[in-house]
């Protein structure tokens, strides 16, 4: 029996695969990300970590680009593009572990408190909108000024701020299912709690989240450039902890935009790659966008 | 002809409880947005005093500080009470307009937070009325004529100017613009003499800040109002007013756009935190002399007294910001004034 | 005599993902001033789409071929100045589903001067005048004009889309299923006033519907549409009491009437149902309430008694009708008896004992009280395959034996034959039938004793609600399973059940046998539930022209 069940499971991931390949801004986002990744894992084994740092470094304070460095030198001699293509490794695992926390709170909120209802959803929802109005950068740089910094913080501080919205998505969703007449026979068949969340919300509300958490990581990303910005950062070298040094050490008023363009720039097409597949994915899943495009 | 019972079951209290609902709608909301408050400022306390460990320690981090001079600096703080104490006493501070001592400049945090309020409500609020027009004239534009050349381009600028960290974008327009505006302040260091060249060089000081507050929280209004009114394109009340021979333009503007945009006014309300915190970095960028400058330099600092201010009072407008649209939205959409 | 409106040869299709769709082949009709034409057909036969080409309302995908003349004029042909212009003031549209059909945030008394005020250069006074009139002649007080639809009941909004049909004075409207949705009492009502006016103003009507039984009341000529073509037009009671196309009979079949003894006990359906056995008069009750009341709070705060004491008994080896309009607590009711809404007093019996509260013990009694929903495409799980939906029960109650033996079983005597073929498929590859079937195996690979049906034909095709009332005895008869249906329809419960409950505000106001309820009411309630039945026979059918 179960071998033409996951046929089908197949040929419906092939369908959606089919779905998502003729949007190509989705398709180029899927592409960008996974060379990015694969290239941030192997960075260590292609990168002279010497190069990074400021008591090794060979140029000039901010070079212009030039045959030798390519994008210029920041204010210590370092070169540009060295600095910008190892600060995706940060910037990547800040936005992924800053998302998945914030996804599994979202959905563990999201689904009980529009599961169980009664006075357990009063409290979640409160609890929820209070932190989805909340400016949440101001928030999160709080938390930060308040706990010993690191990369963790800044993760655990994105995190924390970040996940009202999800459960905002995967209450509503799960909602809508729970409506439907099959929840309701499921349950006149004796289905408890756990089989009703197991076999039937969770399956048709997790392709959403899915979609949504490609979202989040795009937002992660630009708060930890921000968050950078004000200060509040790790020792480590990401984008946005470049684009602080970029500003504090007068890059601008020196007009360095090689210093200021390859971080930005990084980070806009990462964000921007995330949040394509992040849309292409909801058109293919959330059956109520179908035919839109 | 007589109205069947059921007809008068479904009409009748509507009528009758119009009135009283009025009242609960209200009360239910000012209700919330106080316990919100509550929230708010338990949250700037506790965030500040609890973690982690001796608050004193977090305060005078990276000050050398003898012993003799912490102990003063615990009394005066009254840290040697039971917190439940302290907390009181804070609120009633609060109350009082008294948000505590700077760090830094040894002024009353009030003070300084009563002078920097005006530049920011100057500068979000230019911002956002112009977002507002830009992005729902934008948004309607490009769902009416969905998958067109405009429609592309402009969901593709969106989302490009959505995925840019906004300091970013100031920095950007700071060098590409070089010289041609101010890059700092509000005012020239020399103002010219009358009002309307002081607001002139007001205006002048404020263009760059408020194009990059203006850029980015645009996008995202044009992009809320897109999906709303794609929302709406399939309704079936739509045909009615196309049947009824009403023009296209008609259809859209009397029918489709009244209906798309209550949904798109909770999301841009909902949305004012983001916009708070774009002042933030905006205002860092530009040195604009404003609540978020005064975060960005008590986070530097730190200058956690002024931080603790600074963010019961931003927190606290974007609550009372929520409770004006709840309010608000009761007023434009007749369906809520029934549930 | 120019004809009011004229197909010739119509044809649409439909650019859709999985190629093209032709929805309407081939369709020649013709209507004359002061005429009633009725089109019947089940939901995909193309009736609506043949409202839409009238106006040219149809969406881009669509592709129409023949031609439309509306007063002799070559719809087609229009440049869209010219039909901006016919639209609404030579012919309107009532459309279905009134709910979705107004703007929910204008006043309807705006909506209806809309077309006024573009049709015409009628000044503010003159325009709130006619409003006024309008409201008046749906027997809508003039205050009304202030409401927004939300305020306002399904029929009170069918009447407001009515009056917003007459604005401009149109020669021709066209109604596109303006009862359904609507209850018995207050489909009378829109009927009657559809009718009034017609004979009134002399307009021709277009009257779109899958219920004959409706048309033969209004109109004096029907047209049926079977996938796309007219196979059968012409005098409305020739068509319906001796209907020569196959489809038609079936629709026929579909509405039958309360009293007729031809259909009692005889639903229709194709395959021929089991001689009634021998029938033991004092079969043991099964399920049973005492005294049930279950009470909600609305928003205000006010308690409102959905459920307000009520008795009721099912036995082995019965069918019970529950009848009653939309409101009258009803489903309400079900649940509860399910366990799926506990009860603010009173008690739920299952053969003798009360039904237990604990979440063990209301599982098992789950295994002897089955549910069957309204409609069948949202009671299935669209990502479950029949297999699974079937056995999701057997796997809840962890029954032992061989699960695909079981399944199988089920679905056998369900009527899925041969069942292998189902196993593997997905719900939307199944008909509306084949849905309601899969649900009612779902519940028999239980092995219960009492089924409890939810409105379990209203979301059906009319050919098909012959076959499941057919299931439904049959599973009766051969396995003595009780069954409460609950209805809105006093034609099931005479085609089916042995006895009626009729609800009302929450009581049940008479119980009996159908023959002793449906033909000699006692309570006035039930009387106008029956008189406002729509009769091929009745011999008050006045609108016929």
């Amino acid at each position: 029996m179960s071998a033409p069940v996951w046929q089908r499971r197949r040929a419906a991931a092939v369908d959606v695969w089919r779905q998502f390949r003729a949007n190509r801004g989705a398709l180029f986002g899927t592409a960008f990300i996974a060379l990015l990744v694969l290239f941030s894992l192997l960075a260590p084994l292609l990168i002279d970590q010497r190069g990074l740092e400021v008591v090794t470094a060979t140029g000039g304070s901010l070079e212009p680009p030039s045959g030798e460095y390519w994008l210029g030198t920041d204010e210590s001699g370092r070169s540009v593009m060295l600095l910008t293509l190892w600060g995706a490794r940060v910037s990547l695992l800040v936005g992924f572990a800053a998302t998945l926390l914030s996804v599994v709170v979202g959905t563990l909120v999201g689904v009980v408190s529009a599961h169980f209802g009664g006075w357990i959803s009063a409290v979640l929802m409160r609890i929820t909108d209070f932190f989805l109005v909340l400016p949440a950068l101001v928030l999160a740089a709080v938390l930060m000024a308040v706990l010993p910094t690191s990369m963790w913080t800044v993760i655990m501080a994105i995190g924390v701020t970040s996940w009202p919205t999800t459960a905002r998505l995967v209450r509503a969703q799960t909602l809508s299912v729970e409506s439907r007449p099959y929840i309701e026979r499921s349950k006149a068949l004796g289905g408890g709690h756990a089989h009703v969340i197991g076999k039937h919300v969770l399956p048709s509300v997790l392709p959403l989240v899915f979609a949504n958490t490609t979202l989040v990581v795009g937002g992660s990303i630009i708060a930890e450039s921000t968050l950078a910005f004000l200060g509040m950062s790790g020792p480590e070298i990401s984008w946005g902890s470049m684009l602080d040094r970029a500003n504090q050490s007068g890059a601008v008023t020196a007009g360095a935009w090689w210093y200021l363009l390859p971080p930005g720039i990084a980070i806009v097409l990462v964000v921007l790659s995330f949040t394509l597949v992040g849309r292409g994915l909801e058109t293919v899943l959330n059956p109520r966008l179908k035919g839109e495009r | 002809m007589t109205t069947s019972p059921t007809e008068q079951h479904a009409t009748d209290p509507d009528e009758r409880r119009d009135g009283t609902s009025a009242t609960r709608y209200v009360a239910g909301k000012v209700g919330g947005a106080l316990v919100s408050l509550v929230f708010v400022v338990a949250l700037g306390f506790f965030l500040f005093r609890m973690i982690p460990g001796d608050p004193l320690v977090t305060m005078t981090r990276e000050r050398p500080t003898d012993p003799e001079q912490l102990a003063h600096l615990r009394e005066r703080l009254g840290l040697d009470r039971p917190v439940w104490q302290q907390f009181l006493d804070y609120v009633a501070g609060l109350l009082q307009g008294d948000f505590g001592t700077s760090y830094m400049y040894r002024r009353p945090v009030g003070d300084m937070i009563a002078e920097r309020v005006w530049p920011t409500v100057l500068l979000v609020g230019t911002a956002t009325v112009l977002a507002v027009l830009l992005g729902l004239w934008l948004g309607v534009r490009a769902a009416w004529r969905r998958g067109g050349t405009f429609d592309r381009t402009q969901t593709g600028i969106a989302l490009a100017l959505w995925s840019m960290p906004q300091f970013w974008l100031g920095l950007l327009l700071l060098i590409a613009t070089q010289g041609v505006f101010p890059s700092r302040g509000m005012t020239s260091v020399d103002p010219p003499d009358g009002f309307a060249a002081q607001a002139l060089d007001v205006a002048w000081h404020l263009t760059l800040p408020c194009l990059t507050l203006l850029l980015v929280i645009y996008a995202q209004y044009m992009l809320v109002m897109r999906s709303s009114l794609l929302e709406e394109m399939g309704a079936d009340y739509l045909r009615t007013a196309r049947a009824k021979g009403l023009r296209d333009d008609l259809v859209r503007r009397r029918h489709a756009v009244p209906n798309a945009l209550l949904p798109t006014m909770t999301l841009i309300f909902l949305q004012f935190g983001m916009v708070v915190s774009g002042t933030v970095t905006v205002e860092a960028v530009f040195s604009w002399p404003g609540l978020g400058l005064l975060t960005y330099e008590s986070l530097r600092g730190p200058d956690l007294p002024v931080l603790q201010g600074v963010f019961v009072i931003l927190a606290g407008s974007v609550i009372v910001m929520n409770l004006l649209a709840d309010l608000l939205y009761r007023v434009v959409d007749p369906r809520v004034r029934a549930s | 005599m120019t004809p009011l409106l004229e197909l010739q040869d119509l044809g649409v299709t439909y650019r859709t993902a999985d190629g093209d769709l032709e929805a309407v082949r081939g369709v020649d009709l013709t209507l004359q001033p002061g005429e009633t034409l009725g089109v019947a057909g089940e939901s995909g036969s193309g009736k609506s789409t043949v409202a839409a080409s009238v106006l040219r309302l149809l969406p881009k995908s669509a592709t129409v071929t023949g031609t439309v003349l509306l007063d002799g004029q070559d719809v087609g042909a229009m440049r869209w100045g010219t039909l901006r212009a016919a639209r609404w003031s030579e012919a309107s549209v009532v459309f279905q589903g009134a709910m979705h059909a107004l703007n929910p945030v204008r006043r309807v008394g705006k909506q209806i001067a809309e077309p006024i005020r573009l049709h015409t250069d009628a000044g503010e006074s003159e325009i709130d005048a006619r409003v006024r009139e309008l409201l008046g002649q749906v027997d809508l007080p003039a205050a009304k004009a202030r409401a927004y639809p939300h305020e306002l009941s399904g029929g009170q909004k069918q009447r407001v889309m009515i009056a917003m049909a007459l604005a401009c004075d149109p020669r021709l409207v066209i109604a596109d299923e303006p009862t359904t949705a609507l209850d018995v009492i207050v489909q009378a009502q829109v009927l009657d006033l559809l009718g009034t006016l017609v004979e009134q103003r002399g307009i021709g009507l277009v009257f779109i519907t899958h219920d004959l039984s409706v048309l033969a009341s209004t109109c004096s000529r029907i047209a049926v549409m079977y996938q796309g073509r007219i196979v059968e037009s012409g005098d409305a009671k020739e068509v319906i009491t001796a209907p020569r196309h196959e489809h038609t009979a079936a629709l026929a079949a579909a509405f039958p009437e309360v009293g007729d003894p031809g259909s009692r006990y005889a639903p229709a359906t194709a395959e021929p149902l089991p001689e009634e056995g021998e029938r033991d008069p004092q079969q043991p009750v099964l399920l049973s309430a005492r005294d049930l009341r279950v009470h909600f709070r609305d928003r205000t705060g006010a308690t409102v008694a959905a459920v307000n004491g009520v008795d009721l008994d099912v036995r082995r080896d019965e069918i019970v009708a529950l009848v009653g309009q939309s409101g009258s607590g009803k489903t309400t009711l079900a649940r509860t008896l399910l366990g799926l809404q506990r009860p603010t007093s009173g008690a739920v019996y299952y053969d003798g004992g009360p039904v237990p509260v604990s979440t063990s013990g209301l599982r098992d009694y789950r295994r002897r009280v089955q549910l069957v929903l309204q409609d069948p495409s949202s009671a299935l799980n669209p990502r479950h395959t029949v297999y699974e939906s079937v056995a999701e029960g057997p796997r809840i109650h962890r029954l032992g034996g061989d699960e695909r033996d079981r399944v199988v079983r089920a679905l056998e005597a369900a009527e899925l034959r041969p069942a292998e073929q189902y196993l593997t498929r997905l719900p939307h590859e199944l008909s509306g039938g084949q849905r309601q079937r899969v649900v009612i195996a779902g519940a028999l690979a239980l092995d219960p004793n009492v089924l409890v049906a939810d409105e379990p034909v209203a979301s059906l095709d009319a050919s098909v609600r012959g076959e499941i009332l057919g299931l439904l005895l049959r599973l009766r008869r051969q396995l003595g399973l009780a069954g409460l249906v609950i209805t809105h329809d006093l034609g099931l419960a005479w085609n089916v059940a042995d006895r009626v409950a009729v609800m009302y505000r929450g009581e049940l106001v008479e119980v009996g046998a159908v023959e002793q309820v449906l033909l000699e009411p006692r309570h006035d309630y039930t009387g106008a539930l029956l008189a406002a039945l729509p009769s091929a026979g009745r011999d008050d059918a006045r609108h016929e022209c």
